[in-house]
C-alpha cells in the first residue's frame, strides 16, 4: 500500500502483513538498554518543557512535532512490556501492543523528518529525558523494516565497497591527492610539502571525500612539521544515522584497524558531526572498550597549535564579521566549545556570538542525516528558521561551523532566508587563509 | 578510465559546486529517472567524486562507464543497471 506522507514523500509499507508488527516490536526490543529504558517508561512527567526547546516546533508551532509527542509515539509501545502499570492497565498509561501501518509512517516523520537528534531537548529536560534515543531506536528498527531513507544506507554501502574493493579505489584515490599535494606546496611555496598517505605517523588524520578538508589541514600539518598522514578513507558514517551499528561499527573499523597497523598514537577527525562522535564516543561503545589511541577533532588540534604559538596568524585578511555555529555533535554532545571560539578569536577580527549560544545554540536544522535526504529539503529549510534568524541577528557576513551538514545547511539557509552571506566555511580554512596571509611572500625564503 | 565520445546519454546532470555527499545524492536520485541501460553523465568540481562514485556504483549495482579528469573538474558516466 502506498501513502503520501507529510514531507511528500510515497512510502510503500504493509505493516497488517502478518508478522510486520511482531517484527517491529523485536527490532525495537533489541535497542532496549537501561537509557533507553529510564527515558521510556516512567521519567517523562510530560511538564512540556521540552515543547519550545526544539527547533522543530518553534518553526511550525506544531505540537505534534514536539520533542514529548515524538517521544510518546516510541514510548507507549516500551512501556506496553516495560512498564508494570501500563502492563495492567494500558488503557490508563496510553500503552500499545499494536502496530499500524499509519504508525510506522508516524515513526519515519518523528525519527527521521522532524528530528535531527540534536538533544536540545535533553540539555534543558529538568529530568533529562532523552528522546533522542528513544527516536534513534526508531530509527533502527524502521531500517530493519527497510523503512528508513534509502540514500542513508546507500551512503554507508559505498563506505563499505571502498574498503572491500580498495584496490580498485586506491588508484584513483591517490591519484587526486597527488593533485592536491601539488596544489599545497604552491601554497605554502614550498616543494617538499606532502601528503602522506598510509605512512606510520603520531597522527592519523581521517579526512571527508572533499579537498576543503584535505588542503587546509595539510598546509597547517606542514607548517608545524607535524609527524602525520592521511587516511585512506573518509570519516563520515552514515550507518549511524539509520541505526544499522553492525554496519556503522564495520565502516568504523576501517579506519580504527588502519591506525592500529600505522601505530599512530592519535587518531584525529576532520570538521564533522558525526565523525566525530562516531570515533569520539560511539566507537569505544560498539566495541566495548576504549580505542588504543586517542581521538580528537582537528578543531581541537588546531586550538592546540595557535596557543602553542606555533602558527604565524595574521587575522586582517578575516575582516568581515564572522559567526560560530556550534554543531550539535562537536558542541552540545562533544563539549567542544571553546576550542573553535579560541582558533576564530586569534584568526579574525570581528567575531560575534549567536544568542542563545553553546549548548543552547540552536540545531542548523539538516543533522541527523536530513541533509542527505532531498525529499525533505523543504521541510528541513523550514525547521532552519531557528538558526536562521539567529545568524540575522548577527548580522556577520560569514558562518564558520565544523560540519559539512551544517555547511550545507547553513548555505541554504542564507538562499531561503535572503541572509547576506559571503560563504560558510570551516574553521580549518579561516585559520589556512590566516596563516597564509601571515606568512606571505617571504615564505619561499623562509623555508 | 576516459570517456568515448560515441557513448549515448540519457540525462546530463551538473554537480559542480556540490561537496561530498551530494554528488552521490543527486546521482543517485537522477538516475531514478531512467530506464535500466540508460546513462547519466555528470560534472563535478569535488574531487572526492574519484573515489565516492566508484563506490557507490559497486555498492548499487550500476555500471561506472567512464571518469574523467578534465582541467579542475570531472566528468564521469554512470549506467543504470540495478
Amino acid at each position: 500500500m502506498a501513502r503520501r506522507l507529510p514531507g511528500g514523500q510515497t512510502m510503500t509499507t504493509d505493516a497488517t502483513a502478518p508478522g510486520t508488527a511482531e517484527l517491529a516490536r523485536a527490532e525495537l526490543e533489541k535497542r532496549f538498554n537501561r537509557l533507553v529504558g529510564t527515558s521510556a517508561t516512567n521519567l517523562c512527567t510530560h511538564c512540556g518543557w521540552c515543547i519550545d526547546t526544539c527547533h522543530v516546533y518553534l518553526a511550525t508551532g506544531d505540537v505534534r512535532l514536539s520533542p514529548v509527542a515524538k517521544a510518546d509515539l516510541i514510548r507507549r509501545h516500551y512501556k506496553r512490556s516495560h512498564d508494570w502499570m501500563s502492563r495492567v492497565f494500558p488503557r490508563w498509561t496510553g500503552a500499545r501492543r499494536d502496530l499500524t501501518e499509519d504508525e510506522l509512517d508516524d515513526w519515519v516523520e518523528a525519527a527521521y523528518q522532524a528530528c535531527t537528534l540534536c538533544e536540545r531537548c535533553v540539555v534543558n529536560c529538568p529530568l533529562g529525558v532523552e528522546t533522542p534515543q528513544l527516536l534513534a531506536a526508531a530509527r533502527g528498527t524502521l531500517t530493519a523494516l527497510g523503512k528508513s531513507p534509502e540514500i542513508l544506507g546507500q551512503l554507508a554501502d559505498a563506505a563499505i565497497a571502498r574498503e572491500e574493493h580498495l584496490d580498485m579505489f586506491s588508484g584513483y584515490f591517490l591519484d587526486q591527492i597527488g593533485v592536491l599535494e601539488e596544489e599545497v606546496r604552491d601554497k605554502l611555496g614550498d616543494p617538499t610539502a606532502r601528503i602522506p598517505v598510509n605512512e606510520p605517523a603520531d597522527i592519523l588524520y581521517v579526512p571527508l571525500s572533499g579537498a576543503h578538508t584535505i588542503v587546509p589541514q595539510a598546509v597547517i600539518f606542514n607548517l608545524v612539521e607535524a609527524s602525520w598522514t592521511l587516511s585512506m578513507f573518509e570519516a563520515s558514517n552514515y550507518a549511524m544515522f539509520i541505526g544499522d551499528i553492525p554496519r556503522a561499527k564495520k565502516i568504523a573499523m576501517r579506519v580504527i584497524a588502519e591506525a592500529e597497523r600505522l601505530g599512530v598514537r592519535e587518531l584525529v577527525v576532520s570538521e564533522c558531526g558525526h565523525a566525530y562522535a562516531a570515533f569520539r564516543w560511539e566507537a569505544p561503545k560498539w566495541f566495548g572498550g576504549p580505542l588504543p589511541f586517542r581521538v580528537r577533532s582537528i578543531v581541537e588540534v588546531l586550538d592546540e597549535y595557535v596557543r602553542d604559538g606555533l602558527l604565524p596568524i595574521d587575522p586582517t585578511v578575516n575582516a568581515e564579521p564572522i559567526t560560530y555555529h556550534d554543531p550539535c555533535n562537536l558542541g552540545r554532545k562533544g563539549g567542544v566549545f571553546d576550542e573553535p571560539r579560541r582558533v576564530l578569536a586569534a584568526a579574525a577580527l570581528d567575531v560575534r556570538e549567536m544568542t542563545p549560544t553553546k549548548a543552547q545554540n540552536f540545531c542548523c536544522g539538516g543533522g541527523g542525516g536530513l541533509v542527505a535526504e532531498t525529499d525533505w529539503a523543504e521541510q528541513r529549510l523550514t525547521f532552519g528558521a531557528p538558526k536562521a534568524n539567529q545568524i540575522a541577528a548577527t548580522g556577520a557576513t560569514r558562518v564558520i561551523t565544523s560540519c559539512d551538514n551544517c555547511r550545507h545547511q547553513i548555505t541554504e539557509l542564507g538562499e531561503r532566508y535572503d541572509i547576506a552571506l559571503t560563504d560558510v566555511v570551516s574553521v580549518s580554512e579561516l585559520l589556512m587563509d590566516a596563516v597564509l596571509a601571515a606568512k606571505g611572500p617571504d615564505l619561499q625564503e623562509e623555508r | 578510465m576516459t570517456l568515448a565520445d560515441d557513448t549515448s546519454v540519457s540525462l546530463t546532470l551538473d554537480l559542480k559546486g556540490l561537496l561530498c555527499p551530494l554528488p552521490v545524492v543527486k546521482m543517485s536520485k537522477a538516475i531514478k529517472e531512467l530506464e535500466v541501460g540508460q546513462i547519466v553523465e555528470a560534472t563535478a568540481t569535488d574531487p572526492g567524486v574519484m573515489a565516492d562514485i566508484p563506490a557507490w556504483c559497486r555498492s548499487t549495482g550500476n555500471t561506472l562507464l567512464a571518469l574523467d579528469r578534465r582541467d579542475d573538474h570531472f566528468v564521469f558516466r554512470v549506467r543504470r543497471d540495478a
